[in-house]
């Protein structure tokens, strides 16, 4: 069969080929003390978009260490986590709240890290043996379309968002949303289990609809799709930015409200982490006075570190009546949080 | 009669080969080979079906009070309505092109598969961004330029993923009728309009009846497909059983209920599965030989223009505003300064790393899948028993097994068993084996089909045994079979999202999750460039497919 040799000789070239494209296993961790190089796998549950500018920059120190990303859900990435614990394959994982941390520091899945300023981070914002860190704070907010609401009109309150007048006229992230999920948790907190189950189904009653994500949420209130969409501050700026015709309240600030929910997001250093010295040069970038400047001018934030300025369109936190409920306690209601979400149909 | 007699003896004359072949020995180590490739694409499915029945019976309580019946019913009227609507575009197309003197039809007859290089998400991107009330392209031009406050019908719910689904997923039904047509014998519909018959009458009572087998097979394969379609109903926010499987998966850390709602779906697939496979049993036996020449096209006269102006807006809608509107934002996206430097960053990591990525894994996808198709496909094809047709079968339930089902048992199997492939690429190219692994076997058993036995068995008789003659003249000898189900895996791992999306390692990214990533943060023009590079690349398979007349 002379014609078989070019033939298997041709597939084997194929096979060869294809086999040599294939990334190869990640290589054993590096030597103690050795300059850190090398992948960074970052498990994000913020999006890409919000993450990547301040990457960049890291990288742009950096230029030895490569950051892997894989952004998604909260709950996805800590799901994942739970099930890597044997073999762990991130470094980091960075959350949008402090429920899921909190939650994963009771698991086992962190490794504690104390940044090199731990002065940085206010106690109430992390955790006490520095298994996980804040890193910026967020406030939840109700934002506009002016074309469609006058000011006088907004709601005031989230609860005002299960009243007939807005059916068909509100947009929110749904219960995928680690941002929502929290917000959930805490109202659980302030006005009880009975009342966040009737506020829930008066949302669902309204018709709200539930988006993956905040940046729809933002970009249909922004055209006017919708009316009115409760997001994180910054995704009215951004919003604002963009041009578009909306305004933000802050909710709940009269006498006897609960105040303005706000989440932090947060970091911390996975345990068997391959490349625990890259991840906790990350840490301490995100907390510098350089990384804290970026959330606040990219992305609007409030940075956790003291001293660091605002963006000046920026309402400041302090004067706002803010909600007070315990992120441990919430992180321990977390599962039963989402079973909630999940019976009511939230989707 | 005639047909009915010759039918009849084809099938006889075949029966009795079959038994003549059938005595022959299995060749241990092809028969191994075999049960290893049919074990591997079998495992997901059982162990996934093993999760959902020990899931905790609080799980299966809280999912039967709220979501399964809903589910089914969204998921159910989704498939019928789609599956009807291809099959009436679809069968209408295909006459119009293949039978009548349509204007254009050497053009319409690509034009009209070219959507299968496009994923029917993308479609859905472009539509929702044209047509969304208050906020889309169409409604806001209308509302600026004219002052008309049109806000036409949503995109979004039911009808709009019917429609969009429809528009993307006809061509299989189109492809499949168009063949039987162009093959279809000109003497039957002759017959019929000799006894009297208007042409109308012919159609209903002679013609279609003639292409029913392979129509139901078509009909088919697109109702697996819907229940599989995950990125155009999430877009579309149509929730169907796949959609909430990834919401589950994406939104709790307990996979139980992920493993109960993914067991539901694959019930009612394998239900599909099983009657698309004995359909193809049965149409076997009624395919005719014959003396076969062209049936001349039938005049439309004054349907004319009406049908072309069908098939111009299906082209329209399918490929030129998609194409149209997906250059523009990418152009957008070149002269818009912060968009450009988005672009430059991701192309700097790049957009050439994810089309790198895109083509190694669906590559090599493709490569794994035909070739371990072969050992199944020749026993199926030279051994025709009831354990290879088993095996055969076995191997198609990837038809059965959506891109979030497919991720999800490969989770929980490399969470259990298999730690070491977490974290690889590879898990990704996994999936796509076993998803696409019935597009592979079927192609090798067609092509293998074609073959004359004869020609191994003079490599037997010549003192080779079956392994040897297999390698060195099967294989050969059907190579351009097997390269056309090489090029089928290839376009659909392509095109692959959900799975991808689920497996995917840190930092893995393939054009499709890129597109999907951008466009679902609304982040448009910086999805145009991946989604124009996919549907390029996805192009060059589905050219070399449709000239090769396969698919």
């Amino acid at each position: 069969m002379p014609a078989l040799k070019p033939f298997i000789l041709k597939l084997t070239l194929v096979a060869g080929l294809l086999a040599a494209c294939a990334p190869t296993a990640p290589t054993a961790p590096p030597e103690p003390g050795a300059a850190p190089a090398g992948d960074l796998v970052l498990y994000s549950g913020r999006s890409e978009a919000l993450i990547q500018p301040v990457i960049d920059q890291f990288q742009a120190l950096y230029p030895d260490i490569n950051v892997a990303l894989k952004a998604g859900s909260n709950s996805e990435l800590a799901a994942a986590l739970l099930e890597e614990r044997a073999n762990p394959q991130a470094d980091l994982f960075l959350t949008t709240e402090l429920m899921t941390v909190q939650k994963m520091a009771n698991e086992g899945v962190f490794q504690p890290y104390q940044p090199g300023t731990p002065d940085a981070v206010p106690a109430d914002y992390h955790h006490p043996d520095w298994l996980w860190t804040g890193l910026t704070l967020r406030a939840r907010v109700l934002i506009y379309n002016t074309q469609l609401v006058t000011p006088a009109a907004a709601p005031q309150s989230v609860l005002d968002l299960t009243k007939p007048e807005w059916r068909g006229q509100l947009a929110a992230a749904g219960s995928t949303n680690g941002g929502f999920q929290a917000h959930v948790a805490a109202l659980r907190q302030l006005i009880g289990d009975a009342a966040t189950t009737a506020w829930l189904t008066g949302l669902s009653a309204n018709e709200v609809q539930f988006f993956g994500g905040h940046t729809d949420v933002r970009k249909a209130v922004g055209a006017g799709e919708f009316q009115v969409g409760l997001v994180n501050h910054y995704y009215y700026h951004l919003q604002k930015a963009e041009g578009s015709p909306v305004a933000v309240v802050y909710p709940d600030q009269g006498e006897g409200q609960m105040g303005v929910v706000v989440n932090a997001t947060g970091i911390g250093v996975i345990a068997g982490a391959r490349h625990a010295a890259a991840a906790g040069l990350f840490i301490d970038y995100l907390l510098s006075p350089e990384g804290q400047q970026l959330f606040a001018e990219l992305n609007y934030e409030y940075p956790v570190r003291p001293g660091v300025p605002l963006h000046p369109e920026v309402q400041p936190l302090t004067g706002l009546r803010l909600a007070a409920f315990d992120v441990v306690a919430a992180a321990d209601s977390l599962e039963s949080t989402l079973d909630l979400l999940e019976t009511l149909g939230i989707p | 009669m005639a047909n009915l007699i010759v039918a009849s003896l084809v099938g006889l004359q075949s029966r009795w080969r079959e038994r003549q072949i059938g005595k022959r020995r299995l060749s241990r180590p092809l028969l191994l080979a075999a049960l290893a490739v049919a074990a591997l694409v079998a495992t997901p499915l059982a162990y996934l079906l093993l999760r959902a029945a020990t899931a905790p019976a609080e799980t299966w309580a809280r999912l039967l009070q709220t979501r399964l019946l809903g589910l089914l019913t969204n998921t159910l009227a989704l498939m019928a309505a789609v599956t009807l609507g291809t099959v009436v575009l679809g069968v209408a197309l295909a006459w119009l092109v293949e039978r009548t003197d349509l204007p254009g039809r050497p053009v319409w007859r690509w034009l009209l598969a070219v959507p299968l290089a496009m994923p029917a998400f993308i479609g859905a991107v472009v539509h929702v961004a044209l047509l969304r009330p208050r906020g889309g392209i169409v409604p806001r031009f209308l509302a600026e330029t004219l002052g008309v406050d049109w806000q036409g019908p949503s995109p979004f719910g039911f009808w709009g993923a019917a429609f969009m689904l429809t528009l993307f997923m006809y061509p299989y039904v189109y492809l499949l009728s168009a063949a039987a047509f162009r093959n279809l014998h000109a003497s039957l519909e002759e017959a019929a309009r000799s006894l009297g018959r208007n042409a109308w009458q012919t159609l209903w009572t002679v013609t279609l009846p003639v292409l029913r087998p392979g129509l139901a097979a078509g009909a088919l394969l697109v109702a697996l497909d819907v229940l599989a379609e995950y990125g155009t109903v999430a877009l579309l926010r149509y929730e169907t059983f796949s959609a909430a499987i990834f919401l589950q998966l994406s939104g709790r850390y307990d996979r139980s209920a992920a493993a109960i709602l993914s067991g539901g779906l694959v019930v009612i697939a394998l239900a599909v599965l099983a009657i698309e496979l004995w359909l193809q049993g049965r149409a076997r036996a009624e395919q005719v030989g014959g003396h076969w020449r062209p049936a001349p096209p039938q005049p439309l006269r004054a349907w004319r223009w009406p049908a072309f102006a069908l098939v111009a807006a299906v082209s329209l809608a399918t490929v030129f505003v998609p194409v149209t509107v997906l250059a523009a934002w990418t152009v957008q996206g070149l002269r818009d300064g912060p968009t450009l430097a988005e672009l430059d960053r991701a192309a700097g990591r790049g957009l050439g790393h994810y089309l790198f990525n895109s083509l190694w894994s669906a590559g090599l996808a493709a490569g794994l899948a035909v070739a371990l198709s072969v050992p199944v496909a020749y026993l199926a094809v030279r051994y025709p028993r009831w354990t290879s047709r088993g095996l055969s079968h076995l191997c198609q339930v990837g038809y059965a097994l959506p891109g979030v089902v497919v991720a999800l048992s490969l989770i929980l199997l490399t969470n259990t068993a298999l730690p070491a492939l977490r974290g690889l690429p590879l898990v990704v190219v996994l999936a796509y084996v076993v998803r696409h692994m019935p597009q592979a076997v079927r192609s090798s058993q067609a092509a293998l089909a074609q073959l004359a036995p004869s020609l191994e068995e003079a490599g037997r008789s010549l003192g080779r045994d079956s392994l040897n003659v297999l390698l060195t003249v099967t294989v050969p000898l059907i190579f351009p079979g097997l390269l056309a189900g090489a090029a089928l895996v290839f376009l659909t791992s392509l095109k692959e999202l959900p799975a991808t999306l689920l497996l995917r390692p840190a930092g893995f990214d393939t054009l499709a999750v890129r597109v999907w990533l951008a466009a679902n943060d609304g982040l448009y023009p910086q999805a145009a460039p991946a989604a124009l590079l996919l549907t390029l690349c996805a192009a060059v398979p589905l050219a070399f497919l449709l000239r090769r007349g396969r698919i």
